[in-house]
């Protein structure tokens, strides 16, 4: 029974940790807590009525990810090096293969424009089937035989609206 | 220089001895790999309008040769016997082969399914493939690893991709969720399966399974709690992959989100892969202790085989109804596990092979029948398909009543076997419930074939409000009539009305099925912008159709070589 102390020892020390993490919090952390109007949002002196939409760009987490993809290179690369002229050609080999890999993703994420700062320049289309010209034809009534999207069952109803609403509910 | 000074400087560095490793016996999975990564290379470096068509066709061509690997594979072992490589971890027999030829062409028709797939919904390039890709290669390791922690490396490498395959179409919420799901009870069921691993490594002194089967033939554990909790552990692990009840929770709202052609991925090399890996643990590992975990596969196999099957009775998602029926096939799929000799594995690996071909099939009609996003898995969506695009039409029928098993067909003689495998197992009840369940399973794939098989109009519908008393008959005569009364149904009216004749003598069976059939037959108000309108069949798609068609009938009629692939599979098998 004697192998299995030091987990019985890492489950108490575990334990530990997150028993004394509260009791330091509690001790350390100021009294005073942020009253209401204290971390709302400020919108010149208006108080706000509805939660307004934090906005930050989608390439960050691109950058974070191509910070990950090295970041995980460098924690196997490291243990590699200590190991270095044991391993041999053989893992010579084997961490050029691996760091190849890697260097893949990152080609991956640059060809889908995580580097590139400037304003996008491939756009795509939310909604394939509208047009300008079949919101004209919408608006004006008749149905625009150009049109690629299914066909407008009742002049009224967007063509993307009555895909997503799922046939079954049809007029 | 001294023999003690060359020691010292051999111990000061000493080298790694690394395994030999035998290239052929993970060629496959190498091939996998390699066209994921070539697959991602290339398509970041041509146009973004070329990019679905280059990915579609390198993943074709890593697929073929995987195939080809695989077939190349075969041969070599059938000449040179099987063996065990790269220090003991990777098994290399008949039956990693098996998976592996398994895999190959359920990632060749996934490909070709999905291009049609990609091109309509406008939701990503290649992504799709090169996950599919890494997740086959996890399925092929599944199948050829002689480890326990083999296994698992595999079962991640195929689980991590699906996961988010399961996310792969963005426009839609529950793909979303269904990943969330998926993701969730995966790695919960994952971290199960590693601690079954620690116990039975606690109790055997090894994750090999060469050494555990050794262990266990030459010592009696006297208190092996251990070892059954471990075992205990690894079954909720592999029954979570193969969705067996009670593990099954996860599987109809995970197949209903996801984007169809990965739902018919994922339910053949899910499976293939974790079949593969149940059956090469417990049947020639823990063979010795089979008496422990009989039952428990057997609990595990009526209850996937009743539960499944009632519970797709009352669906009017395709999707959720074809998880569902998945599920019944996990159960006969597992008679074979519990039967646990040549026969039962033999069963098991001829049913895993069949049915890849079935449900990527059945899968590859849903993608087309959903249209532009992913969405018409409605049982209306199906009403009068036969007058409007009766090939489609009669593909689907075909395939399911393959699924159904019904005689020539190559689902038949799956059924048949895993059925016999259990009879000679003398697991009597079990092959009963099997049966019954069957039969059962035949109304909701009946129910696809008749909705295809009516007229699309409100005519359609007399034979649906036919009074309920007469339960037996009503259904087959329901069929018979839906059958002669489609005009463009002249070809199939005889296998669907056949069909229904023997629905009806399972209704006379089971009455209260039948009832229960009926109330959920009445309501299929077929919608009017559906009624007359074809949906346009990418001819990859067809491709792959008339494949999973044209294997599922001919190998039905001609069983033999394929019997006899899954038999030798077997004979090799260490």
């Amino acid at each position: 029974m004697d192998q299995y102390l030091p987990i019985l020892v890492l489950i108490v020390l575990g334990l530990l940790f997150a028993a004394l993490s509260f009791v330091g919090s509690s001790m350390l952390a100021p009294k005073k807590r942020p009253t209401a109007a204290k971390v709302a949002p400020y919108e010149c002196g208006i108080v706000p009525d509805i939660e307004p939409p934090s906005r930050f760009p989608v390439r960050f987490y691109l950058v974070a990810m191509i910070f990950i993809i090295f970041d995980i290179e460098i924690v196997f690369l490291y243990p590699w090096a200590v190991v270095f002229h044991q391993l041999g050609t053989f893992g010579l080999v084997e961490i050029l293969v691996f760091a190849g890999i890697v260097f893949v993703s990152f080609l991956y994420l640059v060809s889908n424009g995580a580097l590139s700062w400037a304003p996008a320049k491939h756009l795509e289309r939310a909604m394939p089937s509208r047009t300008s010209d079949s919101t004209i034809a919408r608006i004006s009534g008749n149905p625009d035989p150009l049109a690629s999207g299914p066909p407008v069952a009742s002049p009224d109803v967007e063509p993307a609206a009555a895909a997503a609403s799922g046939p079954g509910q049809a007029a | 220089m001294s023999p003690s000074l060359l020691l010292g400087v051999a111990a000061a560095t000493p080298r790694f001895r690394t395994p030999h490793i035998d290239y052929l016996s993970i060629l496959p999975i190498l091939i996998m790999m390699g066209g994921a990564v070539a697959i991602v290379v290339v398509s970041s470096l041509v146009r973004r309008q070329l990019r679905t068509g280059v990915g579609t066709l390198l993943a074709i061509v890593t697929s073929l040769a995987a195939l080809g690997a695989s077939l190349t594979q075969w041969a070599d072992v059938a000449d040179h016997g099987a063996k065990v490589t790269i220090a003991g971890a990777v098994a290399y027999d008949g039956f990693s082969v098996f998976i592996q030829v398994t895999v190959s062409i359920a990632m060749l028709l996934t490909v070709l399914v999905g291009d049609g797939y990609l091109r309509r919904e406008d939701v990503g390039g290649p992504e799709l493939y090169v996950l599919a890709l890494l997740s086959a290669s996890g399925a092929m390791v599944m199948g050829s690893a002689n480890d326990l922690i083999v296994i698992f490396l595999g079962l991640e490498i195929m689980s991590i991709a699906l996961y988010v395959l399961a996310a792969f179409n963005h426009r839609r919420t529950e793909s979303g969720e269904a990943a969330l799901k998926y993701f969730i009870l995966g790695s919960f069921s994952s971290a199960i399966f590693v601690y079954g691993i620690a116990l039975v490594y606690g109790a055997t002194g090894s994750t090999n399974l060469p050494e555990i089967a050794d262990y266990l033939s030459k010592n009696v554990v006297a208190s092996n709690g251990v070892l059954l909790a471990g075992l205990a552990l690894l079954l909720v692990g592999f029954g979570f992959k193969i969705a067996a009840v009670p593990f099954h929770m996860w599987s109809p709202d995970v197949y209903q989100g996801a984007p169809s052609p990965v739902t018919g991925f994922m339910a053949a090399v899910a499976k293939a892969g974790a079949f593969a890996a149940l059956l090469r643990v417990f049947v020639s590992s823990f063979g010795a202790e089979r008496a422990d975990w009989q039952p428990i596969v057997w609990a595990l196999a009526i209850l996937s085989l009743v539960v499944g099957a009632v519970l797709a009775l009352s669906q009017r998602d395709v999707k959720r109804m074809l998880a569902y029926s998945s599920i019944n096939q996990a159960g006969f799929i597992l008679l074979g596990v519990q039967a646990a000799d040549g026969r039962g594995v033999a069963a098991s690996l001829y049913y895993v092979f069949v049915y890849t071909f079935m449900i990527i099939g059945t899968f590859a009609v849903v993608t087309v029948l959903a249209r532009t996003g992913d969405r018409g898995h409605d049982l209306s969506e199906y009403r009068g398909l036969a007058k409007r695009q009766p090939l489609l039409a009669g593909a689907l029928a075909i395939l399911l009543l393959a699924q159904a098993g019904v005689p020539f067909t190559t689902g038949f003689l799956a059924k048949f076997q895993v059925v016999a495998a259990a009879v000679d197992a003398h697991s009597y009840a079990l092959a009963a419930v099997a049966m019954a369940s069957g039969a059962i399973a035949a109304f909701f794939y009946l129910r696809v074939a008749i909705a295809m098989y009516s007229p699309a109009g409100a005519s359609g519908d007399d034979a649906s409000h036919e009074p309920a008393g007469a339960a037996g008959a009503g259904v087959g005569g329901e069929a018979g009539s839906a059958g002669s009364g489609s005009p463009a149904g002249s070809g199939m009216a005889d296998p669907v009305g056949a069909a229904g004749g023997r629905g009806g003598a399972v209704g006379v069976a089971a009455p209260g099925v039948a009832m229960l059939s009926l109330q959920v037959l009445t309501d299929e108000a077929p919608s009017p912008e559906v009624a007359g309108r074809t949906v346009p069949v990418p001819a990859l798609a067809a491709t792959a159709l008339g494949l999973a068609v044209a294997f599922t009938v001919v190998f039905g009629i001609v069983p033999a070589p394929i019997v006899d692939f899954a038999h030798r599979a077997t004979l090799l098998f260490l």
